[in-house]
C-alpha cells in the first residue's frame, strides 16, 4: 500500500531506498563488530576480576571448620566445594563484565562522547539484563542500583589517576 | 602557427601554477579540517594521551561531514555561478 505511488516505482527512488537500507546495514554490522572486538579485549579484564572475586567470595562462603579438619577426605570434599563455587561465581561476574564493557562500548561510540552518562547507561543496561526475570519493577531497581554502583566506582577509579 | 615549444612552455607555467594553487588550497583545508575537528572532538581536559572511543567516532563523523560539506559546497559553486 505504501508503495504504489508513481514515484516509488522510479528505478532512481529504489536505488536510493537500498543504498539507505546498505548503509545502515553497514552501521549496524560496524557497531556490533567493533563491540565484539572492543569486548573481547575488556572481556578479559572483566573475566580476571570476576575470577579473583569469585575465588575470594568462595573462600568467604566456606570457611573450614576445625573439627573436620580431622579426616583429609572432608578437607579434600570443603576444597572441592569451594572450587566449584568459586568458578560458577566466576563465570557469572564475567558474564557482567562483559554485558557491562559490551553495553558501555555501543553507547559511547553511538554518542561519540566521552561521559559519566555512558557508564550510568551501561549500568543500567547490565543491572536491568540480571533482574529481568523479577519482574519490571525488579528490573528498575537492578538497573538503578547498578548504575549507582558503577558511577561510584569509575569516581573512585578517576579519583585515583 | 608556433612551432610547439613557445605555447608549451608557457602552458607548462600554467599548469604548474594552478598546481601550485592547488596544493595550496589542499593543505589550506587540511590545516583547517584538523583545527576545527580538534576543537570541536577533543576535550581541553587530557586526561590520558590515548584518544577515547568517543572522540575517535567524533573526529570519523567530523571529517566526513566536513569533506562531504567541501564536496557539496563546491559542487553548487561550479554549477551555477552566483551573480556578483
Amino acid at each position: 500500500m505504501l508503495l504504489h505511488h508513481k514515484m516509488h516505482q522510479s528505478p532512481r527512488f529504489r536505488l536510493y531506498i537500498c543504498l539507505q537500507w546498505r548503509k545502515f546495514k553497514a552501521r549496524i554490522f560496524g557497531i556490533i563488530v567493533l563491540s565484539a572486538v572492543l569486548s573481547v579485549e575488556l572481556w578479559s579484564a572483566g573475566g580476571g576480576l570476576g575470577l579473583a572475586m569469585g575465588l575470594f567470595l568462595g573462600a568467604l562462603d566456606n570457611p573450614l571448620m576445625q573439627d573436620q579438619m580431622t579426616g583429609r577426605q572432608q578437607l579434600i570434599y570443603q576444597a572441592k566445594q569451594m572450587g566449584q563455587r568459586s568458578w560458577s561465581s566466576c563465570k557469572a561476574f564475567a558474564v557482567m563484565g562483559f554485558v557491562f564493557s559490551a553495553a558501555e562500548c555501543v553507547v559511547e561510540k553511538a554518542r561519540a562522547k566521552h561521559d559519566i552518562t555512558n557508564t550510568v547507561v551501561a549500568g543500567c543496561v547490565t543491572g536491568g539484563a540480571i533482574s529481568a526475570r523479577g519482574g519490571p519493577k525488579a528490573t528498575c531497581v537492578g538497573c538503578a542500583g547498578f548504575a549507582a554502583f558503577s558511577v561510584v566506582i569509575e569516581k573512585f577509579l578517576e579519583r585515583h589517576t | 602557427m608556433a612551432a610547439g615549444n613557445a605555447p608549451s612552455a608557457h602552458e607548462r607555467e600554467q599548469i604548474i601554477g594552478m598546481m601550485e594553487k592547488e596544493m595550496e588550497y589542499r593543505v589550506d583545508m587540511f590545516n583547517k579540517l584538523t583545527h576545527t575537528c580538534f576543537s570541536k572532538c577533543v576535550e581541553n581536559k587530557y586526561k590520558e594521551a590515548e584518544l577515547n572511543m568517543g572522540e575517535n567516532s567524533c573526529i570519523d563523523r567530523c571529517v566526513s561531514k566536513y569533506w562531504q560539506v567541501t564536496n557539496l559546497v563546491g559542487q553548487l559553486l561550479g554549477n551555477s555561478r552566483p551573480p556578483m
